[in-house]
């Protein structure tokens, strides 16, 4: 299904498409306070865009960089070309160290490679301790959101999910009540845990650190009592310098959540004595990525979800609607590189506002590439066939003033005569769903321009 | 070819020419004070109490947590001694760490801690209250501040108030799974 009629079915709940608009809208403007109090705020935006150039630039050498930084650090360095091989070597590691209780912190890029069911399918069971993620594990559902996974739940569902999954009363929906229970029921999972499986938000390669970010701690509880320690990350995570820290993380839990910083910045460098660390590091399709020039700065993303918060399509539709684990305007030009054509309506769910590039912390012309996209998918002929002859229509008319002037013409003359149910049948005018047309104008602004002014 | 010569090698073949590294001025329009370091901590949940020296520890530990026994800390004040051995089952049940921060920074409230400031790297999250010993010559500005005097930990953390989550319709709960309160103690 694509993605309009996915939001289509979204906006059925027009008051629940109401509250989710304005609860991201919510985040974007604490994300707007918390940018405006600092006032080098876009010289940061200009460095960690230019850091993050000049690394893509020299990607191969940064991760043997990394790699042989972290081998010194008693780190075992794993590489993945797609979510397959990942998650088997997840799978080894796990068997291998003999281990049951496996905890995992908030990583989309395990998301990505479906890491849960297959572990699930091996008889691996994984227990997601960012609250969220539990809460959306336990429904089985994907994360909408990739800062905020459960976003598009009311206080009401989470309460009858927990009411099913961990026994609190039924009608219970008290954040504040639900989070201590899941708080109770964590902290066992955390302290039995053998493995703890954990993301990366950056990966330094002078010296061969990874740095996790979290706000509720869970990171750095599960990855403290496990022997085993295993970090998922993307080749694009690395940055050169641990300096360059001091850049991203002013910028990062700003960007994401209006935050100062996020609660914990946590930087492993070493495995505890008597524990193990491993690091997977994944392509996946970003080195396909890094080599299509129009494209390769969507590598830069930091994951903080500014681009979401703020985009009026996102906000009226949800992260389900996009079907791919990066929702939103970056998801949308990151989900194509995957897969063409199972893709091909995302980069037409934006109105190419801005927004997204405006407030994006590594400076991605977000907005100038779903437009790039949208030719590829027309040159790919993944267009569906009436958007397609709409368009071969609207070029033939826009192409010729004769063809032009006639049909405004035209349509003046029939908006003037014809009743509003007509003029406002959805099926029509999809337009006209939920705006009312102005007034039609008795001549063209060219006609008005000739009569008023023209001669004087 | 493995998966690591075949992945270096299609970058090798992907990535775009060189773009330099861009040089990293030092930020300075940013206060370094008492102020902004509490304004900041109070925001973000935090609490903070100025105090002489360590003298008075004993009565302000038990004065802002009545009734609470089982204390580890780094500072003679502990009930319970904790080092990189200790169990699961001693560590869950502490009430309240007293830990000291090298470093703290003015503009996010964050305190800095490495694995050896903190006896057990799990401590300072198993921990119901956490309480961090910090003087106030070792506030920094900013964050590009902090990271050049931060000696290279084996594991370190910047830990900014207690642990917090808005995971349920946006709505701000303090003590997710973490600490439930953070007070930084300045001296």
């Amino acid at each position: 299904m694509s993605h309009s009629e996915k939001a289509k079915q979204f906006n059925g709940d027009f008051n629940h498409t109401t509250w989710h608009d304005e609860s991201l809208w919510f985040v974007r403007e604490k994300r707007d306070k918390a940018v405006y109090g600092v006032p080098e705020f876009q010289q940061l935006r200009t460095l960690a865009s230019q850091i993050k150039d000049h690394t893509l630039s020299n990607l191969d050498n940064y991760l043997i960089e990394f790699e042989h930084n972290a081998n010194g650090n008693g780190i075992q360095v794993h590489w993945a070309i797609d979510a397959d091989e990942h998650n088997r070597i997840i799978l080894d590691i796990i068997r291998l160290s003999n281990s049951k209780n496996i905890v995992k912190s908030k990583s989309m890029l395990t998301e990505e490679c479906h890491l849960n069911p297959f572990l699930q399918k091996h008889g691996v069971e994984v227990v997601d301790t960012d609250l969220g993620e539990r809460i959306i594990q336990f429904r089985d559902e994907p994360p909408s959101h990739i800062v905020l996974p459960a976003i598009h739940l009311k206080k009401e569902d989470v309460g009858e999910t927990f009411h099913k999954h961990l026994g609190t009363p039924k009608g219970e929906n008290d954040p504040q009540r639900l989070t201590e229970a899941a708080r109770q029921h964590l902290r066992q999972k955390f302290v039995t845990a053998d493995v703890a499986i954990t993301g990366a938000n950056f990966a330094i390669a002078e010296t061969g650190s990874i740095v996790v970010c979290t706000n509720e701690g869970n990171a750095d509880l599960g990855v403290n009592f496990a022997k085993v320690h295993i970090a998922s990350m993307g080749i694009e995570k690395v940055i050169p310098k641990w300096y360059h820290l001091s850049i991203f993380t002013r910028l990062l839990a700003r960007s994401a959540t209006g935050q100062p910083i996020t609660t914990y910045t946590s930087h492993f460098t070493k495995p505890r004595k008597g524990a193990a660390m491993h690091i997977v590091i994944v392509d996946n399709g970003r080195a396909n990525q890094l080599g299509r020039e129009d494209f390769r700065s969507s590598l830069k993303c930091i994951r903080c979800g500014a681009c979401m918060n703020t985009c009026p399509v996102y906000r009226r539709s949800g992260g389900h609607t996009y079907n791919f684990t990066v929702p939103g305007p970056i998801g949308s030009i990151l989900a194509p590189n995957i897969d063409l054509k199972k893709y091909s309506s995302l980069p037409f769910a934006s109105t190419l506002c801005g927004s997204c590039s405006d407030v994006c912390p590594v400076k991605i012309d977000i907005h100038t590439q779903l437009y790039k996209w949208r030719q590829i998918m027309g040159k790919e002929n993944a267009l569906p066939p009436l958007k397609k002859i709409s368009m071969v229509m609207t070029a033939k008319i826009l192409a010729s003033t004769k063809v032009y002037n006639r049909l405004g013409k035209l349509a003046r003359f029939i908006l003037r005569v014809s009743p509003h149910w007509l003029t406002h049948a959805t099926f029509l005018n999809p337009w006209a769903k939920a705006r009312e047309l102005p007034v039609p104008p008795k001549e063209s602004f060219k006609t008005w321009y000739e009569i008023n002014r023209a001669s004087k | 070819m493995n998966s690591r010569a075949r992945l270096l090698s299609q970058i090798e073949k992907n990535k775009p020419a060189l773009v330099e590294l861009p040089n990293v001025p030092s930020f300075q329009n940013n206060a370094a004070t008492i102020e902004v370091f509490e304004t900041a901590l109070l925001k973000i949940g935090g609490n903070m109490i100025e105090m002489n020296d360590l003298t008075s520890l004993v009565t302000i530990i038990q004065n802002k947590f009545p009734g609470i026994l089982k204390i580890a800390s780094s500072l003679p004040i502990a009930t319970i001694n904790v080092n990189e051995w200790t169990n699961q089952q001693t560590l869950e049940a502490i009430e309240l760490v007293i830990l000291e921060a090298r470093l703290g920074v003015a503009e996010n409230g964050a305190v800095w801690l490495s694995d050896t400031d903190m006896l057990h790297r799990a401590l300072p999250f198993i921990t119901q209250h956490l309480v961090v010993v910090l003087n106030r010559k070792d506030i920094v500005a900013t964050m590009h501040h902090a990271y050049e005097k931060i000696q290279l930990p084996d594991y370190g953390v910047f830990i900014a108030g207690p642990s917090k989550t808005a995971d349920i319709e946006q709505s701000l709960v303090i003590g997710a799974h973490g600490a439930r309160t953070m007070t930084v103690l300045l001296i």
